[in-house]
């Protein structure tokens, strides 16, 4: 057992007094950042990094940890407690999470996600130090047509979150994927409708989208309608704590979304928003309580927030074996490790094992510290509620728009006045977040269809173009056909359950149709 | 949510108007893409496969809409007040203005007043002074000490002298 | 606590020496992206070596880099204390995105690091040799599979120029693009495509492991340590190194741009400047003044060439 030895000796590094409180202080940053609504985990590592680099290098990967899982932790509060998320991982947590929030049950709701995300980022992590050669192997045989499968696979489940009308979600979806075609075409670098304008080149920015439908949404929402306005939010209605009923729901959504989370995070073309939508559907079909989904079901909320930080430690598996970093905040880290000296590759577990056990180590010891510092802090980040409205609002407002332009300090010069276009891009997109929520069409397929369009658009192509034009090719991998069967699956399972008298609210979901 | 009984049966004329901007949309990504030159692939599926495919299903799904908004199953919706509109939409339009000539703390200060005002709190006087020192200690944190780029203007820079003179001149 | 860092953070933010700011360095990719990394990479640099009092670095992304440039020929003109970093990138996307500024418009003052663009198959490939993979694509272009970066990037841009030494139709390559961060990488690994082009770093550890061939590379001259042929030793006569810059503004007097110079030549003497390279990986090769300028113009020539035979450039 040699792996074991080596986990347990730098467990004993990590758990110095001093490099206890480097985690401390870096977990305490990590939220204190993430939290700010608009500020997304990505952004969080890159604006911190450079507080951990004057530490030396055993107290600035712990510092590091720590920062990573505080402002992942941080993002998901701002998304249950405001209905903010800062990145596209956290969106399905804001469906149900705020739902939950305005029924003063925002403290069970942060609950169930700090527990959730402890527990995931644990076996995670364990996972990563254990099985990390073989997921990685696993993860390596999904070709493009596999990757095309799973966008299939996602596109089904967004379904889950298309609330009332399925016209109204579809129609949602569609805004998404005609977002997604703005740019240039990765394929063939050609440009497609930009109308000219430089700065949609590289297309639509998902987390200024994000941000806008979200955050900039919403406010207009709550401050136009008459009822939203007067809604006083109760901080607290029972419990802060979750009820053994909380508990019972919980732990199964926490293990599957675990479980949906890690693999798909290895993934090289996976990813956490992914992770967290398949989840969500998972949730969904799985729950007893499905016509609780969209009024603020607990399992909504404990799932997708496992899968989210699962995925996030699955992201590790191709970036320490392989050096891979596939989603941006895990280049970031990549720049990071490097920073500490850490070659990332094959030969990373041979080469610098003290330095990699060491971060494991990191890794578990920084998760169980957001633990101790957030659970005893739910009760202050519910009270956020009670900040009066213009103010809240304010506040959110001006941190979404510094998010925007930290990250893109682009300005355009028209007719002699200079402006930023992301702003006016975050403008767009916040009105069309009114008016979808004015005339009931739902907000997360317009997102997850920028995601995942391009997406599937791309490993379509990529894979047609290796086999040279054949489709054959598409089903030509048991794992694609496996996707499509769980796909099918997917699809069928709520029209049986609809069948069996189940789901009342499926059951409108299919009058509304006709 | 909605309570069925309560939808009015009779043509919904905002939900006609989607209906003919998504048509729109589908027309103008036709369009844009009718227009690109269209190069030999191996795979066949070329860059304007996947606008026709969305452009064609945002024209069906705006025909859908239309049937739906004749038919009044729309569902029914509260009259939203507009004044709050303006004030958050000016705040916002005002900040990205005057970002570049006033700096990050003064434009978002302005954003942050007529936020507030927006949700009834128009006390300017101390709104927009609350707003820009809060802009301005952001401001301090994030650009100062984390070195995120955000747009300074002469409030920052006669700040950060008055800063340096005390620290300097001491 | 939390309080009390807040606090650290601002008073830390206040201690920092605020004369007048000596440079501001654009970075025209997103933060934690390379340019990002070499702007604050010289930053760091400038700083701690008390070349300049106070360096700021701000991020306009886009477009392969040609959105920031378009801000920095508009706003820096005859500013002597901006900077803007960028690369090989930019030269092939000022072509592609037909951008009306390019780095004509720009006072190019050194080039600092580059990279050999390398040419892998996987361990398990039939392959063996630049030889073989020249026979395999006369044979059949089609069924050669090229992986890397976006299309008309430094990666595809080496296919094309490949295909044209060896007597092929540049149009007819098989290039797959991958978006960045070593999706390409995956495919490779995983056997999905024939044959890899990227950046030599990407592919570096693989390669040591044995799981990548390194058929060649494309720089002037062979890596210190690696046992690979350049192509041109191969027989395949294409030299391309993805290069990374640092460039002035437009319209500033020669003495400013001397003095910019020199303090970049005294950035890259320096022993932060060194160690910070070999941290990152990053190669040396320094080339200031007018050689960088004319390699420059070389580069831009060469490229605009091989785009319009892909057919990326009209």
């Amino acid at each position: 057992m040699g792996t074991f030895d080596l986990l347990l000796q730098g467990l004993m590094a990590a758990l110095e007094p001093m490099m206890l409180v480097y985690a401390l202080i870096g977990v305490t940053l990590g939220t204190a950042v993430g939290v700010l609504p608009g500020i997304g985990p990505a952004l969080t590592v890159a604006l911190l990094l450079p507080v951990t680099y004057r530490l030396d290098p055993a107290g600035s990967l712990i510092m590091f940890a720590g920062i990573y899982y505080g402002g992942m932790y941080g993002g998901s509060t701002t998304s249950i407690l405001l209905n903010t998320p800062g990145e596209s991982a956290s969106i399905v947590t804001a469906l149900e999470g705020n739902k939950m929030a305005r029924k003063g049950r925002g403290g069970p709701a942060l609950a169930t996600a700090a527990i959730g995300s402890f527990i995931a980022g644990l076996i995670a992590t364990l996972l990563l130090a254990f099985i990390a050669p073989w997921v990685v192997r696993f993860a390596l045989s999904f070709g493009p047509a596999d990757y095309f499968a799973l966008m299939v696979l996602a596109f089904i489940t967004v379904s889950a979150a298309f609330g009332d009308s399925a016209l109204r979600g579809i129609t949602a979806l569609f805004i998404g994927l005609g977002l997604g075609l703005i740019g240039i075409d990765l394929q063939t670098g050609q440009t497609r409708l930009a109308f000219g304008i430089p700065d949609l080149l590289d297309g639509i920015e998902v987390t200024t989208l994000a941000v806008a439908l979200f955050a900039i949404g919403e406010t207009l929402k709550v401050a136009c309608s008459p009822t939203h306005l007067k809604e006083e939010v109760e901080a607290i209605k029972g419990s802060v704590w979750m009820t053994i009923e909380d508990w019972k729901r919980s732990w199964a959504s926490w293990l599957r979304g675990t479980f949906i989370g890690f693999p798909i995070g290895a993934m090289p073309a996976g990813g956490a928003d992914v992770a967290s939508f398949l989840s969500y559907s998972a949730e969904r079909n799985f729950s007893k309580h499905p016509e609780e989904f969209g009024e603020g079901a607990i399992e909504g909320v404990a799932g997708p927030e496992a899968a989210n930080n699962a995925s996030a430690a699955g992201t590790l598996v191709p970036l320490l074996t392989l050096g891979l970093p596939t989603t941006a905040t895990a280049a970031i880290m990549l720049a990071g490790f490097q920073q500490f000296g850490l070659q990332p590759g094959p030969l990373l577990f041979a080469n610098n094992a003290t330095l990699v056990w060491a971060l494991i180590a990191s890794l578990l010891v920084a998760n169980l510290m957001l633990l101790v510092l957030n659970l005893p802090l739910i009760g202050l980040w519910v009270r956020l509620l009670t900040i009066p409205k213009p103010w809240l609002y304010a506040g959110i407002l001006s941190f979404a728009t510094l998010g925007t332009i930290g990250a893109n300090a682009a300005v355009m010069r028209i007719w002699g006045v200079s402006f930023s276009f992301e702003l006016l891009l975050l403008l767009a997109f916040g009105i069309l977040g009114y008016l979808l929520r004015r005339f009931g069409y739902p907000i997360a397929p317009v997102v997850v269809g920028l995601i995942l369009g391009p997406m599937a658009e791309q490993q379509l192509r990529r894979a047609l173009a290796i086999s040279q034009g054949d489709p054959a090719v598409l089903f030509a991998s048991p794992v694609a056909i496996v996707l499509y069967v769980v796909a099918a699956l997917a699809l069928l399972l709520p029209v049986f359950l609809r069948l069996r008298g189940r789901g009342q609210l499926l059951g409108q979901l299919a009058t509304d149709e006709d | 949510m909605t309570d069925r009984a309560n939808v009015t049966r009779r043509p919904d004329g905002a939900a006609l108007v989607i209906a003919a901007v998504l048509a729109v949309i589908a027309a103008v990504i036709f369009w844009q893409t009718a227009q690109m030159r269209v190069v030999a692939v191996y795979a066949r599926v070329g860059p304007t496969t996947f606008p026709y495919i969305v452009a064609t299903g945002l024209a069906v799904l705006s025909v859908l809409t239309a049937l739906s908004a004749l038919r009044g199953s729309f569902p029914a919706r509260e009259k939203d007040n507009h004044g709050p509109m303006f004030w958050i939409v000016g705040g916002l339009l005002a900040q990205m203005f005057l970002m570049f000539p006033l700096g990050f703390s003064v434009a978002t200060g302005i954003l942050f007043a007529m936020t507030a005002a927006g949700f009834g709190q128009r006390r300017f006087w101390f709104s927009l002074p609350v707003g820009i020192v809060f802009a301005f200690f952001i401001w301090l944190v994030f650009a100062r000490g984390l070195q995120l780029s955000l747009p300074s203007g002469p409030l920052e820079a006669a700040a950060m002298s008055l800063f340096s003179s005390m620290s300097g001149g001491a | 606590m939390n309080k009390l860092l807040l606090a650290a953070l601002v008073t830390g933010a206040l201690a920092q020496p605020v004369f007048a700011q000596d440079y501001t360095i654009m970075a025209p990719a997103a933060p934690g992206g390379g340019w990002d990394q070499t702007a604050r990479t010289i930053q760091q640099v400038l700083q701690d070596e008390g070349i300049a009092g106070n360096v700021q670095v701000t991020n306009v992304p886009g477009a392969g880099g040609t959105i920031g440039l378009a801000q920095f020929v508009n706003q820096a003109q005859g500013n002597p204390s901006q900077l803007i970093v960028g690369g090989y990138v930019m030269v092939g996307a000022i072509l592609t995105n037909q951008s009306p500024v390019t780095l004509d418009n720009v006072t190019p003052i050194a080039r600092l690091t580059g990279e050999s663009v390398a040419v892998v198959v996987p361990a398990n490939s039939p392959i063996q040799t630049i030889d073989d993979l020249t026979a395999a694509l006369k044979e059949n272009p089609g069924a050669v599979s090229w992986a890397g970066g976006s299309a008309g990037g430094a990666d595809h841009i080496l296919a094309g120029l490949y295909a044209q030494a060896v007597g092929v139709d540049p149009t007819q390559i098989n290039y797959i693009a991958f978006s960045g961060g070593g999706e390409a990488l995956a495919a490779i690994l995983g056997g999905q495509v024939t044959v890899g082009v990227s950046g030599y770093g990407e592919f570096a550890s693989q390669v040591e492991a044995g799981e990548l061939r390194l058929l060649a590379i494309s720089g002037q001259n062979r890596l210190e340590g690696v046992d690979a042929p350049t192509l041109s030793e191969a027989g395949v006569d294409v030299v391309l190194e993805n290069w990374r810059m640092v460039a002035a503004a437009p319209g500033i007097t020669p003495e400013q741009e001397a003095e910019i110079n020199a303090d970049i030549a005294a950035m890259v003497e320096s022993d932060g400047w060194q160690t910070a390279l070999a941290d990152r990986g990053w190669v040396d090769t320094y080339l200031a003044g007018d050689e960088f300028k004319a390699q420059l113009a070389e580069d831009i020539a060469a490229t605009d060439g091989i785009l319009r035979q892909i057919g990326l450039v009209q």
